[in-house]
């Protein structure tokens, strides 16, 4: 109401004044330069020009856009700060064509509207790109480069818009949502970036050379930057994101799916197939969990990142998130102190803190030897496996028959050893303090955590045991003593044929031939009894980890033990299978 | 996207229509368009908003449960967590990776775990209990936190008001 009596006010005021000047002069000609020698009349037509500007604004509005929706009203005052009256157009257009992914119905007129401003903005854009260029070439540069440049850069952004269109256009003529939508959007948003950033580029480099350093372009040059920087980024991580749900996510099972809540959380849909289980053993339908990754690469319901989980060595060509590099050089080294302490001591030395050893990854990678140091109980050896190979947040999964990554490091393994840095075998269980016993019961992630941390050691130091079998082997092959027979493999061990033999070996106490692994080892270490430097780990010599009256409860200990272990565990096919082993034992 | 983000919403209309959470009542302001809801919460019980019912507008992003929606009081509200303009200030309505604030970690955020109903419920319990240490609207976090006693009066006056008392 107030606009439109001020614009009548206006439109009598500037009459007044032209009626005025005409009165007085009579003529067109010295009205003219009455009026504008006037100041106050000069204001009167300032404030005219306004108003036609605003009612041209309106009109246009008016036939485009129609009404404006008050979220729109919102997103134009919010953007108002930092946008040019040319631009506001621009990302109008883009406003409302975002409202076209909202929008249920999409009537002819929008269509219409859509194209014949797209097409008008482009034309317009394009002539004044133009006219600057030509103005440019003829008369040097002038301020219609600075024009030619920013009508460029709003041309990127009415492309995008376009582009946005076409998407819109197309999924809406689809009946099932298209899914790869938001992938080519992210591509046209890092091109348009990428094209955005050129021409800041360009443009600063031909203001310094011609004029002087264009301050007024740090700023949106700035915004551009960053928004390239992050696009490219957000297309880096997603597709990480992406390749590691294809190939390393296992599909979820229709047990899996019957156990526990079908519904995806993301679309608050049935989940039937296509539906994939992160490492943190939620399920999402695959589609959802792609959009989602397209954002933040995070598990949606506990926040796991997704890329800073295990990494499988499947893919070597991205490494491991860094907590897991620096630590491989210094497994070697680390092994073999423990080696040097090993044989000799019956038991473990007291008043040790295995909690603090770091938890090498790659411990488990030298396969799971478990087995044949706990004879008499093959339940807790395969539970071992089980628990170490899998837990979802330190260790890769037991799955990698073939681990080029973790090569290398085994090869210091046949060294003669060189007595430094190795966990530290942990203490008898009598022997801990109450607090130490503590921090391994309970169900909070700290206490699996410790849990987790002294099968590993115990693991490396089993692994450790593995070597020096091996070692043994390499000598005794050369002096004509009997071998270990390993898993079957040819008794002439090489060091490089030992590194086969062990990654056979995982493959073995993955699937079947574990138990009778057990029996085979077990026989032929006792055969070496007095084995110069090697003494078989006996009952005595290893205790059992967790618990000490194990006599007696062994069994139910053991059960107990497992189903713990398997509800932390991640379970997979290999697993399974192993698991299997352990409960027709 | 457009048609999973629509049906979603759909589907968050249904369920809160068949089970209403108590003190929120929530729906699109019209059936053509599901981005944009209007809600109403009562005040919570106990509290110096109890009585209350304070409308409220949610706007939707086409891209919904991957980005959160916009919230915003249309009355006004004199409240630590509530700009003076009626947005809403909680951590779940944050979009993951930016941190206007710097304050809170990206495990409060935004997730399309959350859902209408647990924006409202938040809303709910930001209400009864204002979080004045990172306040939207810093005088009216002053006014809880050292004159207590005319910040209910405030409270019972936006109450008056939002009844048309």
């Amino acid at each position: 109401m107030r606009t439109v009596l001020l614009t009548g006010l206006s439109f009598v005021l500037t009459g007044a004044v032209i009626g005025n000047a005409y009165y007085q002069k009579k003529q067109f000609y010295p009205s003219v330069v009455y009026i504008t020698k006037s100041n106050p009349s000069m204001a009167m037509l300032y404030i005219q020009a306004f108003v036609f500007v605003i009612l041209m604004g309106k009109l246009m509005r008016k036939v485009f856009f129609g009404q404006l929706r008050p979220a729109e009203m919102e997103h134009l005052i919010e953007r108002s700060w930092y946008a040019v009256t040319e631009t506001l157009s621009s990302l109008h257009t883009e406003d409302r064509i975002d409202y076209m992914e909202r929008s249920p119905v999409i009537s002819l007129l929008f269509h219409l509207r859509a194209i014949t401003l797209i097409t008008l903005l482009g034309i317009l854009d394009l002539y004044f790109i133009n006219h600057a260029y030509y103005s440019t070439l003829l008369k040097g540069a002038s301020v219609q480069l600075v024009f030619g440049f920013e009508y460029a850069i709003l041309l990127t952004v009415l492309f995008m818009a376009f582009v946005k269109y076409i998407l819109h256009t197309l999924d809406a003529q689809n009946e099932n949502p298209w899914e790869n939508k938001a992938v080519y959007l992210l591509y046209t948003e890092l091109v348009l970036g990428f094209i955005k950033v050129v021409l800041y580029m360009a443009f600063m480099m031909i203001m310094i050379k011609v004029h002087t350093f264009p301050l007024f372009a740090i700023r949106p040059m700035y915004l551009s930057l960053r928004g390239f920087k992050k696009a490219l980024h957000d297309v880096i991580m997603s597709r990480r994101a992406i390749r590691n749900m294809n190939t390393l996510y296992p599909d979820a099972t229709a047990e899996e799916l019957q156990a526990g809540d079908h519904t995806c959380i993301i679309c608050r849909e049935d989940m039937i197939e296509f539906s994939k289980k992160l490492p943190c053993n939620h399920i999402f339908h695959t589609s959802c969990l792609r959009s989602w990754f397209q954002r933040q690469q995070t598990c949606p319901t506990c926040r796991m990142d997704v890329l800073q989980a295990p990494r499988p060595q499947q893919v070597p060509q991205t490494p491991p998130p860094q907590q897991q590099q620096p630590q491989q050089p210094q497994m070697p080294q680390n092994l073999f102190q423990g080696f040097a302490g090993m044989p000799p001591i019956p038991g473990w030395p007291p008043q040790q803190q295995p909690v603090q050893q770091p938890g090498t990854s790659g411990a488990s990678t030298t396969g799971t030897p478990a087995t044949p140091t706990t004879p008499n109980t093959p339940g807790s050896g395969t539970s071992t496996v089980s628990a170490t190979g899998t837990h979802p947040s330190t260790t890769p999964p037991t799955s990698v028959p073939n681990m080029p990554p973790f090569m290398p490091p085994m090869f210091p393994f046949f060294m003669p050893y060189s007595g430094q840095g190795m966990p530290l075998p942990p203490t008898r269980p009598e022997g801990l303090t109450d607090e130490e016993l503590k921090v391994m019961e309970g169900q909070e992630r700290q206490n699996i955590e410790a849990r987790i941390q002294w099968l590993r050691d115990i693991q490396c130091l089993l692994d450790g045991a593995m070597i020096l079998i091996q070692q043994y082997n390499t000598v005794a092959s050369q002096s004509s003593i009997p071998n270990i027979n390993l898993s079957g493999t040819p008794s002439n061990n090489t060091p490089t044929d030992t590194n086969k033999a062990s990654s056979s070996r995982e493959k073995s106490t993955e699937s079947s031939p574990v138990v009778n692994n057990d029996r085979d080892l077990d026989k032929d270490l006792s055969d070496l009894e007095g084995a110069t430097g090697y003494t078989p780990p006996t009952e005595e010599m290893i205790p059992s980890w967790e618990d000490p009256s194990q006599e007696e409860h062994e069994d139910e200990q053991h059960e107990v033990r497992r189903r713990r272990l398997e509800k932390f565990s991640q379970p997979s096919p290999n697993n399974h299978i192993v698991k299997e082993k352990a409960a027709t034992d | 996207m457009a048609g999973s983000a629509l049906r979603r919403l759909m589907a968050e209309y249904k369920q809160l229509t068949l089970n209403p959470p108590e003190g929120i009542i929530a729906g699109p302001v019209n059936e053509e368009n599901f981005f944009e809801w209007e809600a109403l919460i009562m005040g919570p019980e106990n509290t110096c908003f109890e009585g209350g019912v304070f409308p409220a507008r949610l706007a939707f992003p086409p891209d919904y449960p991957l980005n959160p929606p916009k919230m915003k009081f249309t009355c006004e509200l004199f409240h630590p967590n509530i700009y003076p303009d009626g947005r809403v200030c909680i951590s779940i309505l944050h979009a993951p990776g930016d941190d206007p604030m710097g304050y809170e970690s990206s495990a409060e955020r935004w997730s399309p775990v959350q859902s209408v109903e647990k924006i409202l419920l938040s809303v709910l319990s930001m209400l009864a209990e204002p979080n004045d240490e990172s306040a939207a609207n810093v005088d009216a976090a002053k006014t809880w936190r050292e004159n207590r006693m005319k910040f209910e009066e405030i409270a019972a006056k936006t109450v008056r008001k939002s009844l048309g008392i």
